[in-house]
């Protein structure tokens, strides 16, 4: 039976909440990778609604390092009890720089790029094996697709024809060292998802209701969303600029920053 | 007249039994299994051959795992334990995730293929991992009787097998033990020794030499031989010469040497060299100083 599906204005309203625990995460003693998070959010709460069907699709956050927003994420969809903000990169917590199976409602470890493609394939192929519905969702970055990994599991997923599988490219624009296009450039990226065999789709990945419908339905192949989004995005000091990758900031910032989110 | 299986053979037609009672057990090949692969042949809708894609495949096992299945994946040892090192150590180590690995191609069994297809490390490499056991079984019977206990149990496996070489096992009622002690002899020396060329050497040893004692291991993993250190502490020896085809470092020796210092261990094995040269796998071996000559002046 299909859920009766989350109104976009909520859905907005969640990511608003949940960008607004990422930038507490930034001023926690560790800090966090503000940036990433921030473009990745409407990216996760749009899965996080898609696997809310219940129907065994299971969500993947291949870009680790985006674990603030991961935890924000799986909190204000109600995946994950308590506020994660206040324990982000505390001993004694599991709420690491990098998520692990050890947080209620992360099945893998990730953060070593690549994997979370490969998990999300073999969880799309263990669905259809089982005659089960649902999708693996590999949300990744656009620096991870530096990664040979995360080719060589595309390669599988199409041979293997695994029409449930769907990996998002957080398209950033920004990596560690700075932008994407100056350290190894992508070029024709949506070609050469679909010279591999998959399906691809392009889409504002800040139209939260536009990737949730782009999460809906199975095709006939594997699916590439090119999610096309601004690093930083929510808070203007920060939107666009290749620094914001990590960031660290007191609290009288953040609640400054907070009041920006909207 | 019966044929003895390799080591590898045997995993493939045990699995492939199994899997007839087990709708759990599914089997991936990364492009080495062969044409007729058994498994293939008699459950095709669980057989995934994935390509030339290692660490792809032991992170699907992971997720496959985690849904449920119980995923066998083969693949040579060099390309599971180095290659794929991380997907190991993420998924088996860390995570905990129920795959076996079944490894041939182990120490230099690869022979005239070259130094590539050798993997002398992958003990030292996989015994690092958290929670992974390691099975170095020596013949069919006690490799059919480790994938049979792999496929019952739910963690994650290593089994490293050789190439091609067939050997009967050791006499084996059920599981293999923690010690199979294959012969007391008289002497306090006992050879310890480790799959399939270990074992080999030890019997040739002991054939040579019957005063030696002769104690067979096949989980060889941080949390058997801890186990296994107990059972030699009680043991009237008091030197002991493990026999493996490893490298010194990371080997079962240098394991046990930790685990056991009241007593003397010492290590006959492929050394620190690159093995470079053509040959059989005797002869491969022998260019590393890992034969019958070097077991016996050890002792």
């Amino acid at each position: 039976m299909t859920r009766v599906g989350t109104s976009v204005e909520v859905l907005r309203e969640q990511a608003v909440r949940a960008r607004r625990l990422v930038v507490d995460m930034a001023a926690q003693p560790t800090g966090c990778h503000l940036g990433g998070s921030l473009s990745v959010v409407d990216i996760l709460v749009a899965a996080f609604d898609r696997a809310a069907e219940d129907d065994g699709t299971e969500v993947v956050l291949s870009k680790g390092h985006a674990a603030a927003a991961l935890y924000a994420a799986l909190h204000v969809s109600g995946r994950l009890a308590e506020n994660p903000a206040p324990l982000y990169g505390l001993a004694g917590h599991h709420y690491t720089g990098h998520p692990s199976p050890a947080v209620p409602g992360v099945r893998f470890p990730t953060g070593s790029l690549g994997h979370g493609v490969p998990y999300a394939v073999g969880w799309a192929l263990a669905r259809r094996l089982s005659g089960g519905t649902g999708l693996g969702i590999a949300v990744t970055g656009d620096g991870e697709l530096q990664e040979g990994l995360v080719w060589e599991a595309c390669q599988v997923a199409a041979a293997q024809r695994l029409a449930n599988l769907v990996v998002v490219v957080d398209r950033n624009g920004g990596q560690n060292d700075g932008l994407v296009a100056d350290i190894s450039p992508l070029p024709d990226l949506g070609a050469r998802f679909a010279a591999f065999g998959f399906d691809v789709s392009e889409v504002d990945g800040h139209d939260i209701g536009a990737v949730r419908a782009l999460l809906d339905g199975v095709g006939s192949r594997p699916h590439a969303v090119i999610a096309h989004t601004v690093k930083g995005k929510g808070v203007p000091p920060v939107e666009g600029k290749a620094g914001a990758h990590y960031v660290t900031i007191d609290a009288a910032r953040a609640a400054k920053w907070k009041r920006m989110i909207r | 007249m019966s044929t003895v299986l390799s080591g590898r053979d045997a995993y493939r037609a045990e699995l492939a039994e199994l899997a007839r009672h087990d709708p759990r057990l599914l089997c991936f090949e990364a492009d080495l299994g062969g044409r007729k692969h058994p498994f293939a042949q008699e459950h095709p809708d669980r057989f995934f051959n994935l390509g030339i894609a290692e660490a792809t495949m032991i992170d699907m096992a992971a997720a496959l795992a985690s849904a449920g299945y119980r995923p066998f994946v083969s693949t040579f040892a060099p390309f599971a334990t180095l290659r794929a090192a991380e997907s190991m150590k993420l998924s088996m180590g860390y995570m905990g995730a129920g795959v076996v690995v079944v490894a041939p191609y182990s120490g230099v069994s690869g022979a005239w293929f070259g130094t590539t297809h050798h993997c002398l490390e992958d003990l030292a490499v996989v015994q690092s991992f958290p929670g992974i056991t390691i099975a170095a079984p020596h013949g069919e019977a006690e490799t059919r009787a480790v994938i049979r206990a792999a496929a019952a149990g739910s963690g994650p496996v290593y089994v490293r097998t050789g190439r091609s070489a067939a050997a009967v096992s050791l006499p084996l009622d059920g599981e293999p033990p923690l010690v199979n002690w294959a012969s007391s002899g008289s002497s306090d020396v006992c050879l310890v020794s480790v799959g399939e060329v270990g074992t080999e050497l030890a019997l040739e040893a002991c054939a040579r030499r019957p005063d030696l004692g002769h104690a067979h291991l096949c989980f060889v993993d941080h949390a058997s031989l801890t186990a296994v250190a107990s059972e030699l502490r009680r043991s009237r020896y008091s030197r002991f010469v493990v026999v493996e085809e490893h490298r010194p470092a990371g080997g079962v020796a240098s394991t046990l040497a930790l685990l056991v210092p009241e007593v003397a261990v010492v290590g006959v094995n492929a050394g620190m060299t690159w093995p470079s040269e053509g040959g059989d796998h005797g002869e491969v071996l022998s260019g590393l100083g890992l034969d019958l000559a070097h077991v016996l002046a050890a002792v």
